[in-house]
């Protein structure tokens, strides 16, 4: 294979890896703060977490449609095979994104608020569960022909196993959102999520362990992957790393902490991204098609690059900027201060 | 019920609902975009009040509208693979590059400064705000701008070769600049801000009409007839290249526009259709009024053509679009549209001339006011016909010429498929209806005309309900 055959693909697995994890890491504690929404207690508190996403919410979210466009440019079979083999996660995923948006901006307008927040709950909770189910399939595998179409069944995606994994995307989403709105709120509202951030540790962890023992039990892929030569030692450290930052996210919850338990939940998200990234890796439709037979044309890979690479800085300089501009708690008249 | 258990035409029927569905946002938010840039402009520029007020109640509704495009907007990101995969597989090089600018360049622009647009009023400096106003436009006319150019590609497809059914690009800039695009985006443009500048007008004719601060909404009214005064005309002779370059690229198109069944020869005089009945499965019109030589003058502004018009039966059933009611009266009712935006226009600045828009006599109007409010949903329909024109007559064809529709549909089940589509248009029906009474609240509720001049750094007031975002405690030195 011609180097720049090999190094355009790798590229773009790189960029729309980064889409990805900025829009599960943004548009995660979005939905995991919808998520929470549906146990606040009183009106006050539902608008305290509604207004920490009014700025953020529909960027946040535009990185998932980058990637769905990027992947359709740079790897337009994958696109083709995963949405197919996905249709009924990504149609519950779509509903629920939908369902949350729609709700968010009719809960300002209406009377009876209730009603809309229970829908932006129910939304938030449906796109996350979408979305596990999606991350499930990744360790289950998409059934595929010679050429790479999707050759399995409508219900292939469901297995106990993706159930379990679902699960614990909701439950990280329910960390980050915590972890978020310790940063946003105080008072009494910033103490329950510090209550919601340990616990949310406590099952995200209970799953992610779950996960990791499984994969390379149940597939054999996984299990090779593990135990060849540079990988054994990637996937030693990570666990332990991942052990040490859970640690440090206990005790700076612990410690009543404010900024360090997102940064901890941010990098336990990379941790798994990077996991997930090498599991993967060089495949694009798991476990058999790679980022090479499904990548398109070097000069579309090139022509894409020289845009969207010019403005992935770009973007991320003005999103930092939106979140530096509304900076600071979330505050009521009649609550927190 | 066949169809039921038919994929393609389940797929097909769902595309078209969510993108009518979803077209229904961005058209206004990506014209009143441009207005609210002119009215901050105003404010910025004479500090008179109302115009401040104007910019806080219009993107009232801005955001009501923007909140639901953007999610009806994930849909139209995903189902080109889910249900036209093969599709997406054989265009993918192009296609997707289209889209995957699209979001980088236009969605994240407009998404991320909208939140200062919407609540940053006292928390960036005035320039700063007016910034991120003409960002947000640009954004969305970027948008309008990628998804027109990636359209145009499947009406006239340019800039390479298909390669044992798959698109292999040999020139990027060819294939973005195909032959339609330029008059197809510019038509499509200057449809987003027709239909919100007719929307804003005819809401401000409402206040008007129903004597509920005049003077105030006399503002905004006498804005958007003078850059109707440029755009309404306009609009008419871009629809006209537009029609144009149907009847020398797609002229299977232009014979089910017209329901032209016999082809005019050159040389001769043609009739314009004004009303028929057209028949598909006898490959003729049951009934017809015709304006003698008129198509002629609006094809080629002669008596008699050069070209000939093709007939629809110059092609096999199986090669040209069906359903040429649908196409026929979608094609006068967008064009009819215009010509009544474009009178009700002059009629304005007519009375506007004659001092009938001043304050005291403007709520005097009430016919014209009326003419407005009726007019308002006007463009939405004209922008959603002109669509069903422009996709249902491409058939066959997805990508005209080289791929068919039937080809390109994803192999599901049409159970799931009828699952999605029941899924999402109950949802829609919902939110169409429950977006038109939290709509109408807004504006029956008004504008606050007590807002006091944003203070950078002062109180907060820019919450949503009870809440809102502290305000920046740093020394006056640090903040920005």
């Amino acid at each position: 294979m011609e180097p720049l055959q090999q190094f355009l693909p790798q590229v773009w697995f790189f960029i729309l890896g980064l889409f990805l994890f900025l829009y599960v890491l943004l548009d995660g504690f979005d939905l995991g703060v919808g998520i929470l929404s549906l146990t606040a207690s009183s009106e006050e508190r539902r608008s305290i977490l509604m207004t920490s996403l009014g700025n953020v919410w529909d960027a946040n979210e535009t990185w998932l449609v980058l990637m769905g466009g990027s992947l359709f440019g740079a790897f337009p079979l994958a696109y083709a095979t995963i949405l197919n083999a996905l249709y009924l996660p990504a149609v519950i995923m779509v509903v629920g994104l939908i369902l949350r948006a729609v709700s968010f901006e009719f809960r300002e307008n209406a009377e009876n608020k209730l009603v809309w927040n229970i829908a932006f709950g129910v939304g938030s909770f449906l796109a996350a569960l979408g979305q596990g189910f999606a991350l499930g399939s990744v360790f289950e595998g998409i059934t595929v022909d010679a050429a790479g179409h999707f050759a399995g069944s409508i219900w292939d995606w469901l297995t106990w196993r993706s159930v379990i994994v679902a699960l614990t995307l909701i439950q990280a989403y329910v960390l980050v959102g915590s972890t978020y709105l310790i940063l946003k709120t105080s008072g009494e509202l910033q103490e329950t999520h510090y209550k919601t951030a340990t616990i949310a540790t406590w099952t995200t962890l209970a799953g992610a362990v779950f996960i990791t023992v499984t994969t390379p039990i149940l597939s054999e892929h996984a299990r090779a992957l593990l135990f060849s030569a540079p990988m054994v030692y990637i996937f030693g450290l990570i666990p332990v790393l991942g052990g040490v930052l859970v640690w440090l996210l206990l005790q700076s919850l612990k410690n009543r902490e404010e900024v360090t338990p997102i940064l901890w939940t941010f990098l336990l998200f990379a941790l798994s991204f990077i996991g997930l990234g090498f599991l993967i890796f060089p495949n694009i439709i798991p476990p058999s098609i790679t980022i090479y037979e499904a990548a398109a044309a070097p000069s579309s890979l090139v022509f894409m690059l020289t845009f969207i690479g010019f403005l992935i800085p770009i973007m991320l300089a003005y999103n930092l900027y939106n979140y530096v501009v509304f900076r600071g708690k979330v505050v009521s008249d009649a609550y927190g201060e | 019920m066949q169809f039921l258990s038919d994929t393609v035409a389940l797929s097909r029927l769902q595309f078209a609902l969510t993108a009518i569905f979803h077209m229904l946002w961005p058209v206004l938010t990506t014209g009143m975009a441009i207005y609210l840039i002119i009215i901050e402009g105003l404010w910025l520029k004479t500090r008179n009040l109302d115009y401040y007020r104007h910019a806080r109640f219009w993107s009232k509704l801005y955001v009501l509208n923007f909140g639901i495009g953007v999610a009806s907007g994930l849909p139209m990101a995903f189902q080109f693979g889910l249900n036209w995969a093969p599709f997406s597989e054989s265009v993918g090089d192009f296609f997707g590059t289209v889209l995957g600018f699209e979001g980088t360049m236009a969605f994240m622009l407009e998404a991320s400064f909208l939140g200062i647009m919407l609540f940053g009023w006292e928390r960036v400096p005035p320039v700063i705000h007016f910034i991120s106003t003409i960002l947000v436009a640009i954004g969305a006319n970027l948008s309008t701008f990628w998804i027109l150019a990636a359209n145009s590609w499947l009406q006239t497809p340019a800039g390479g070769v298909f390669v044992d059914g798959k698109f292999v690009v040999q020139d990027y800039f060819q294939a973005i600049a195909n032959p339609f695009m330029v008059k197809s985006f510019l038509h499509m443009f200057l449809a987003t801000l027709e239909t919100s500048l007719f929307v804003i007008g005819g809401i401000s004719a409402w206040y008007v009409l129903n004597r509920r601060h005049a003077a105030f909404f006399a503002k905004s009214f006498k804005v958007i007839l003078a850059g109707l005064v440029l755009i309404a005309p306009l609009q008419i002779f871009v629809g006209h290249l537009s029609a144009e370059q149907v009847y020398h690229y797609q002229p299977a198109k232009l014979a089910a526009m017209e329901a032209q069944w016999e082809t005019i020869p050159a040389g001769e005089r043609a009739d314009w259709s004004l009303l028929a009945i057209p028949n598909d499965k006898a490959e003729r019109n049951e009934w017809e009024v015709k304006i003698p030589g008129a198509l002629s003058y609006l094809l080629e502004l002669k008596p008699t053509l050069d070209e000939p018009v093709k007939g629809l039966k110059e092609w096999e059933p199986a090669n040209r679009p069906h359903m040429i009611g649908l196409i026929y009266y979608s094609f006068r009712i967008m064009s009819g549209i215009g010509m009544f935006f474009a009178a009700l226009m002059i009629v304005s600045v007519i009375q506007w001339l004659r001092g009938g828009l001043a304050e005291g006599a403007i709520a005097q109007q009430r016919w014209l006011m009326r003419g407005w409010i009726l007019a308002a949903p006007l463009g939405y329909l004209a922008v959603e016909t002109g669509w069903i024109v422009r996709c249902v007559g491409r058939q066959p064809w997805i990508v005209y010429g080289e791929m068919r529709t039937v080809e390109s549909a994803s192999h599901l089940p049409a159970g799931e498929v009828l699952f999605s589509l029941v899924g999402l248009t109950s949802m829609y029906l919902v939110f169409l209806t429950a977006a038109l009474f939290f709509g109408s609240r807004i504006i029956r509720k008004g504008p606050n005309l007590e807002l006091p001049a944003p203070v950078v750094g002062g109180q907060p007031k820019l919450g949503i309900d009870l809440a809102q975002h502290e305000r920046d405690r740093r020394p006056a030195e640090a903040q920005q």
